[in-house]
């Protein structure tokens, strides 16, 4: 590519580009982090793994400066060093991309990469006052670095979402710039909101860094996360128990070190589910100007449909419109035979339908309520005034034993839980329904650890089978074959093609043909 | 031996993200103090005036209190509802303040008939609100602003922008000259009402529904919580307390007018449901807490007047302890979780 990834740093190779000695971190009775030692090679990608809450996150915020370690020691190219504040950490050499993106979408991609370096010397935005010309060149220049074409002038909200994870890079990068140190790029599940073709640009991209410095990769797919890195350190319970070069493990090998026990996936039996059964759901002609047009689309009790579609397929928009929390233009909707007029979320509820958002935080819970308040929100089939509070707390803690829900406290705010967790409750709040009948599933894994994950599917596979339909709105194709009884696959709000399992095998290459 | 890795880790294993235990013990502080702390912060106040002039407990300093109380308690709870789903409601004194002036025109002329004509109203107009901001909407600030000027002019118009004496005020008049414990027996309807209200949020589907509209609107209604209807309930109870408001200023001085008793209630009512407790972006509500807050508004002019404090430094001093009482009762219990 361009001549700066051939320049070779100074740093002398053979020093790791950055030693953990013994850290250790210990909040109150917990101890996050447990003396971990481990060494990321100059060059290399570092697989980092395990299940929500097994000191990942705070070993990151260890080394973004975030968190001090209570004892232990840090190197970087050779020598120790003391994060105070997380400008310590940028300037020994550490960018991070988060796992949510943290640009602003109302500045440009300029502007958001030289976000951090505001407040340096830096030529571009010297003494409080913006040069355009040199802020865009400077962008450019780095965009360049990691093989993006992106206009520099373009405002973020307006660019794809796999552009904006670039320009996540390209400001995580700028660290070096400032530092001239060779960069250590931390990126925390950038894939989990990526789509399956993003994610193999992104792929890509990350190669391209090995050029330029250290990679330390955090991710739950395990598939992705064999084929990047080229080592792999697997984290339990604040401790590491395995740290080894990717040529000598198996996925299969990874699942057992991060969750403790073999992987129980099974994969769909032949369905012999009733396939006779009335529609439960009907659509046809459903259009919606600029998201979804002349969409038909069948759910049957016990099945489970599955729409795969890139980023503008527009398929977000249409499940949004089935559970009534958005409206349409054109075309119909019946729903149990019967042909509706009127449908609101509210309405969508009371008849049996739940909605699991792709947002989780934002649209599917009130994280300032407790988990159990958050169970009982979708007042689906119970009728009344009064609230229970013991009826409440028993349903909870049923749900909370009955899907390995961590902390085990139903009282406890929702919003203090992990990722994995709240996704239990979120779906616990629909499951409990006595009157569910369909599950529209918006991205149900997304950011989930494999332990979790397996929980949420047996739960929708345990529905399904139980006769609730359910659409399903897959992170992977692998997902969406594995779960799904019809595919159908959609493009630019158009349906392009429909495979009924039963009859048709296709593979995922046959979707995605269809897809882009 | 699949599963029990996962039942056998949790009991030794502190549970998922170390977040989870650090912030709980700070929690559990903030949580008493959100519960307590409004009512320690008036305690300690009045303790003080008590203190440095012991005869303005015995001169009757708390009847006072409490009979200045009532109409800021009132319309401080209204406003607590509206808060407490997101919103805020500048209209509602000038509610409570129309109503008063309706209903010193009415009473006479209709006795009994005239009370339920001002609940019914005032309930309307809040009612209107309500639809107006769920349906068109409108931001809550900006209409109620509009709707504050509606009726101050309807309220002008109504009294001729004169006094409007009401001619039969002793139907409602022993509201504040009846009392139990020495305390006007209005001042316990507002506090009936405030448990009442205390109950619904907590024990009935309405208000845990306003509670979710309160914290997460989108996640509420993607639950399938009818959030325009919670958001229409909570703008139609704050005219419904604002007509027990107006109904009040009329119990007390026998007649109203838009310049008298009960034309300055909107910020002293939004101030009672800071200082106890309500979270302005909803969702935290303890209507028993907005009572001391109503009590600490009223007693600070009280108490620097009875403390001699000359009357241009009232003011600075009401300013002053506001601002202390609501750094210290502004909810934090969120903050430590969201940064």
């Amino acid at each position: 590519m361009t001549k700066a990834i051939q320049e070779e740093r100074p740093t002398p190779a053979g020093i790791p580009a950055l030693k953990l000695t013994n850290i250790t971190k210990v909040f109150g009775p917990v101890t996050a982090v447990d003396k971990v030692s481990l060494e990321i090679p100059q060059n290399q990608v570092v697989g980092l793994i395990g299940e929500n809450g097994a000191g990942k996150s705070t070993l990151l915020k260890i080394l973004t400066g975030l968190h001090e370690p209570d004892s232990g020691v840090m190197e970087v190219g050779g020598k120790p060093v003391r994060f105070r504040r997380p400008q310590d950490a940028a300037a020994a050499g550490f960018g991070v991309v988060h796992q949510e993106q943290s640009l602003l979408t109302n500045l440009s991609v300029a502007e958001n990469i030289a976000m951090n370096a505001l407040s340096s010397k830096d030529n571009a935005t010297k003494g409080g006052w913006y040069r355009w010309g040199q802020l865009n060149r400077e962008a450019e220049e780095i965009l360049a670095r990691v093989g993006a074409k992106i206009d520099p002038r373009a405002v973020v909200g307006d660019i794809s979402f796999v552009d904006r994870q670039m320009v996540e890079i390209a400001r995580a990068l700028r660290v070096d710039e400032m530092t001239h140190a060779s960069p250590i790029v931390i990126l925390d599940e950038p894939t989990s909101v990526l789509e399956r073709n993003e994610t193999a640009i992104l792929e890509r991209e990350i190669a391209l860094l090995k050029n330029i410095g250290s990679v330390i990769f955090v991710s739950h797919r395990l598939d992705e996360v064999m084929r990047i890195c080229d080592r792999i350190v697997v984290m339990r319970s604040g401790s590491v128990v395995a740290d080894r070069p990717t040529s000598s493990v198996t996925e299969e090998d990874l699942f057992q070190l991060m969750v403790g026990h073999a992987s129980q996936a099974t994969k769909s039996a032949a369905t012999d589910r009733d396939k006779g059964s009335e529609p439960l759901l009907q659509v046809s002609g459903l259009t919606r100007k600029g998201e979804y047009k002349n969409v038909d689309l069948t759910v049957r009790p016990g099945h489970c449909v599955a729409i795969v579609g890139t980023l503008g397929s527009g398929r977000e928009s249409l499940v949004r419109a089935l559970f009534g929390a958005e409206p349409f233009d054109s075309g119909t909707l019946s729903y149990r035979g019967k042909r509706l007029k009127s449908w609101s979320a509210a309405e969508a509820t009371r008849s049996g339908i739940a909605y699991v958002p792709a947002e989780r935080k934002v649209e599917g819970m009130v994280g300032g309520l407790s988990a159990a308040e958050n169970l009982v929100l979708a007042r689906t089939g119970r009728s009344g005034w009064f609230v229970s509070k013991g009826k409440q707390k028993k349903l909870a803690q049923e749900w909370f034993e009955r899907l390995g829900t961590r902390p085990n406290n139903p009282s406890l705010h929702l919003g203090r839980f992990s990722g994995g967790n709240q996704q239990k409750v979120v779906m616990a709040k629909w499951l409990q329904s006595e009157t569910l009948q369909l599950l529209i599933l918006d991205h149900p894994l997304r950011g989930l650890d494999p332990g979790a994950s397996e929980t949420v599917n047996a739960q929708i596979r345990a529905a399904r089978d139980g006769g609730t339909a359910v659409i399903l709105l897959a992170d992977t194709l692998e997902e969406a074959l594995d779960m799904g009884d019809d595919i159908l696959v959609m493009r630019d709000g158009e349906v392009t093609a429909r495979f009924d399992l039963t009859v048709d095998a296709p593979t995922s290459l046959d979707l995605l043909e269809k897809m882009v | 031996m699949p599963d029990n890795t996962l039942s056998d880790r949790a009991p030794t294993t502190p549970p998922a993200e170390p977040a989870a235990p650090e912030p709980r013990r700070k929690v559990r502080a903030i949580t008493v103090w959100t519960s307590v702390g409004p009512f320690a912060v008036f305690a300690v106040l009045f303790a003080l005036v008590a203190i440095l002039r012991p005869n303005f407990v015995g001169g009757g300093g708390l009847p006072i209190l409490a009979t200045q109380a009532t109409a800021i308690l009132l319309v401080g709870l209204g406003q607590a509802m509206v808060l407490h789903v997101g919103s805020i409601d500048l209209s509602n004194a000038a509610i409570a303040l129309f109503g008063a002036i309706l209903l010193a025109k009415s009473i006479g002329t209709m006795g009994a008939g005239g009370i339920v004509l001002v609940i019914v109203v005032c309930s309307a107009i809040g009612a209107l609100n309500g639809i107006l901001i769920a349906f068109f909407q409108v931001p809550s600030f900006a209409l109620t602003l509009g709707t504050l000027g509606l009726l101050q002019a309807a309220s002008l118009i109504i009294s001729d922008a004169t006094t409007v004496y009401a001619s039969n005020a002793g139907l409602v008049s022993s509201l504040f000259t009846q009392g139990i414990a020495n305390l006007a027996m209005a001042f316990w309807i507002a506090v009936l009402v405030a448990v009442v209200l205390w109950a619904m949020l907590r024990f009935t589907v309405l208000g845990q529904s306003m509670t979710a509209v309160g914290l997460n609107e989108t996640g509420a209604l993607f639950s399938g919580i009818r959030t325009r209807l919670i958001k229409i309930v909570a703008f139609t109870l704050s005219g419904l307390l604002s007509s027990l408001a107006g109904i009040m200023i009329i119990a007390q001085a026998g007649s109203a007018s838009s310049t008298g008793l009960g034309s300055d209630l909107l910020l002293p009512g939004i101030t009672a449901a800071i200082v106890g407790g309500t979270a302005i972006t909803g969702g935290i509500t303890n209507p028993i807490n907005v009572i001391f807050g109503a009590l600490t508004v009223t007693l600070i002019p009280i108490g620097a007047a009875a403390l001699g404090v000359p009357s241009e430094a009232q003011s600075l001093v009401y300013g002053l302890v506001i601002i202390l009482a609501v750094a210290l009762m502004i909810s934090r219990r969120n903050v430590g979780v969201v940064k």
